[in-house]
């Protein structure tokens, strides 16, 4: 078997055994492309070399089940590292196997173009020419690692961790101490979240059912609110329209978690400046309860978000509304439509139209709005559901969550919620994606 | 006649709804910036018109002298501005490699992008905490900046290709015939192109750390250590309530970001008016 090619393209299936073979074998024997062969080759054998170590990692993540720590009864054992650990390592293996298995089909890839590029050229790539197209080829891949590595490692990891963690019982009080096994229990979490543990399922019941009210109202108002204050700053033509729109933006240029626990701390039930304010004017008589009252705690939350949110539509819609050609008002008011016929059928739909893609992404950031929770009322006032799960009235999933992985850690409980999570926004995602100027013109 | 006569009723109208607005937007400012100036030492006592007390800086002579608060500013700094620099260059040039360049698997990295973005980073807490104990990044600012720029990533990647898309091929592919190499290229030729929305970047992944409470309550044990959001609830948390140093310190902090809105308002309205899906 000779290594010279052909130009007719018969040759194909040489250079695809080859580098099926042995990554950048291909690109050595056929198509003299050295450099970049010996790349892909010594990456084959680092990997090769390290690969006993990757099974071994990913073995130690699949038998999490054995105790972690010292082994009980004998103080001379070596430590066990502890479960998470294990299950950390063994995704970083996984995912180093994974690249590589990508890098090898990117190789066969490679080898198969720079094929069809010698049939077309009837000769190999001068040395020089090689040189320099790898270093054109390269640099997508160089200047896309940072990103990579750091997506990998700081967003992929810890997702995927956080979905594994959901079907082991890693979880307060039992299973944190070193000695005390962690395993895996299949579908068991879920199924007492979601039916088999009543405690649990009716306050997950109500978290939800409060989230999605939460996520609906917290943009609605917000949406709207901005947008009156837009139209009305719009159409106000007073020299001072300027000032109103300044002090108006203001919550939207103060970090929200000072506002927010500036607004927590005014309306504190018995101390609260808001409460001392309306006795003394005479309004009421006694406290309201604005932050333990089960039911006006959840308006305060809403009335609060919309005074921190309302500010970021406003702004938006007045970006969209001076976006909007002269020309077009211009037309609508020869041809005798009044001011508020020009806002209903002009201003109004550009302007949705042009905003629902930010609607639909500020419905999931309030879905996940930690902070607007959190920092006014941390969830609470807690129900009777609350000292067993930790859930309080105005608990959101992710304050939920963090409550308890932070507080009580019931990790594993707390990851059955993380992937409800992935479950209801999977279709925001995927509408936001066909949204997307890449996909309607059938790039991606 | 009429007809101005009903535009003034509705410019009276408007004015009045737009100084109430205004007023309940001042108002929870006007309390924290009158208890931030004084002299009582805790805001209960304080009465319900503002600035009625009297006025004095013993709150803020208290929050520097006597609490971490010098730290964390400085802490918040440095993790702002170290995440706002990586997340420009990587973000940037991420973009630019997506939109100018055809290789392997990029549809996929792409789409993988869009995935991600939707998703609160922090329900994989627990696994950055590990992680973050496996590289050593535990209690270290460094770890902190990590997450943020990781974070950050694919959604203003996304946002920062549509943008480059706009861009005409014809500059950068003028640069490439005289012979620049891509990194001259993108620094030189495609990064000035892309200045505005390099600044709507920058600012919000500037502020972005100093509003964050969850990462530095994870990563950071030393109190000195903290970050400006999870030092200053510490005032406010817990059984020793601090409201007035608390209020110092948030105003401390609110002004210089009013300062930088004012300044940056323009590029925000543009870099929003970006975000919007345009056809």
């Amino acid at each position: 078997m000779g290594t010279s090619l052909k130009t007719d393209g018969s040759s194909r299936k040489n250079v695809l055994a080859s580098s099926c073979i042995f990554m950048g074998l291909g690109h050595i024997i056929y198509l003299k492309q050295y450099l970049k062969g010996a790349f892909f080759a010594l990456l084959e054998i680092i990997v090769l070399a390290v690969s006993p170590k990757l099974a071994n990692m990913i073995k130690d993540m699949i038998e999490i089940g054995r105790w972690w720590g010292r082994i009980p009864g004998d103080p001379n054992s070596v430590p066990i590292s502890p479960a998470y650990f294990r299950l950390i390592d063994g995704l970083i293996a996984l995912v180093i196997v994974i690249l590589f298995i990508l890098m090898y089909i990117a190789s066969v890839k490679s080898a198969l173009s720079a094929y069809t590029e010698f049939c077309l050229d009837g000769r190999c790539k001068s040395n020089k020419e090689s040189l320099h197209g790898i270093a054109g080829k390269a640099f997508p891949i160089v200047g896309l690692s940072p990103a990579l590595i750091l997506v990998i490692f700081f967003v992929i990891i810890p997702l995927v961790f956080s979905m594994l963690v959901g079907f082991t019982n890693w979880s307060s009080p039992n299973h944190l101490t070193p000695g005390a096994p962690v395993n895996w229990v299949g579908i068991s979490n879920y199924i007492s979240m979601f039916g088999g543990d009543s405690t649990w399922t009716s306050a997950f019941g109500s978290v939800a059912i409060w989230t999605l009210i939460w996520g609906v109202l917290a943009t609605a108002t917000c949406y709207f609110g901005g947008m009156i204050l837009a139209v009305i700053l719009y159409e106000t033509k007073l020299k001072i329209a300027p000032v109103f729109r300044a002090i108006l933006i203001l919550p939207y240029a103060i970090p929200s978690i000072l506002t927010v626990k500036v607004w927590q701390n005014m309306l504190n039930g018995s101390q609260g400046t808001i409460n001392k304010t309306l006795m003394e004017l005479g309004i009421i008589s006694e406290n309201i309860n604005w932050l333990t009252d089960e039911t006006l705690v959840r308006v305060v939350c809403i009335l609060v978000n919309l005074w921190v949110g309302a500010p970021y539509f406003m702004l938006l819609i007045t970006g969209q509304m001076t976006a909007i050609s002269d020309d077009v008002f211009e037309a609508a008011t020869i041809d005798g439509a009044n001011k508020f016929q020009v806002f209903k059928s002009i201003t109004l739909p550009l302007v949705l139209y042009q905003t629902v893609p930010l609607v639909i992404m500020s419905f999931t950031h309030n879905i996940n709005n930690f902070g607007a929770i959190y920092f006014l009322t941390g969830g609470g006032p807690n129900t009777l559901a609350s000292t067993e799960t930790g859930a309080g009235a105005t608990d959101l999933l992710v304050t939920w969550i963090y409550k308890l992985t932070i507080d009580r850690q019931y990790y594993a409980n707390a990851s059955v919620l993380a992937m409800l999570i992935f479950v209801v926004l999977a279709p925001f995602a995927i509408w936001n994606f066909r949204q997307t100027k890449s996909f309607k013109e059938g790039e991606l | 006649m009429r007809g101005t006569t009903k535009s003034k009723i509705v410019q009276v109208m408007f004015v009045l709804f737009l100084t109430i607005a205004s007023l309940v937007v001042l108002y929870p400012i006007v309390y924290v910036i009158s208890t931030a100036f004084s002299p009582l030492n805790t805001a209960t006592q304080a009465s319900i018109m503002p600035f009625s007390d009297g006025f004095s800086l013993k709150q803020f002579d208290k929050l520097i002298n006597e609490t971490n608060f010098i730290y964390w500013f400085e802490n918040t700094l440095i993790v702002a501005a170290a995440t706002t620099l990586c997340t420009v260059i990587v973000c940037s040039l991420s973009a630019y490699i997506f939109s100018r360049f055809r290789f392997a698997f990029r549809k996929s990295m792409m789409m993988a992008m869009l995935v991600l973005q939707i998703f609160p980073s922090f329900v994989g807490m627990q696994a950055l905490y590990v992680i973050a104990d496996r590289i050593g990044a535990h209690d270290q600012l460094w770890g902190l900046v990590l997450i943020y720029a990781a974070g950050n990533i694919p959604y203003n990647t996304w946002l920062m290709k549509s943008y480059v898309d706009t861009v005409p091929k014809a500059l950068d592919e003028a640069a490439r015939i005289d012979g620049a190499n891509h990194f001259t290229i993108f620094f030189r030729v495609v990064m000035p192109i892309l200045r505005p929305m390099i600044i709507f970047l920058a600012i919000t992944s500037f502020t972005g750390p100093w509003m964050d409470y969850i990462y530095p309550k994870l990563l950071l044990g030393t109190p000195t250590k903290y970050t400006l959001g999870t030092g200053l609830i510490t005032f406010i948390d817990g059984t020793r309530i601090q409201f007035t140093t608390f209020a110092a310190g948030a105003v401390t902090v609110a002004i210089p970001f009013v300062i930088l809105f004012v300044l940056s308002q323009k590029a925000m309205v543009t870099g929003l008016g970006g975000a919007a899906v345009k056809e």
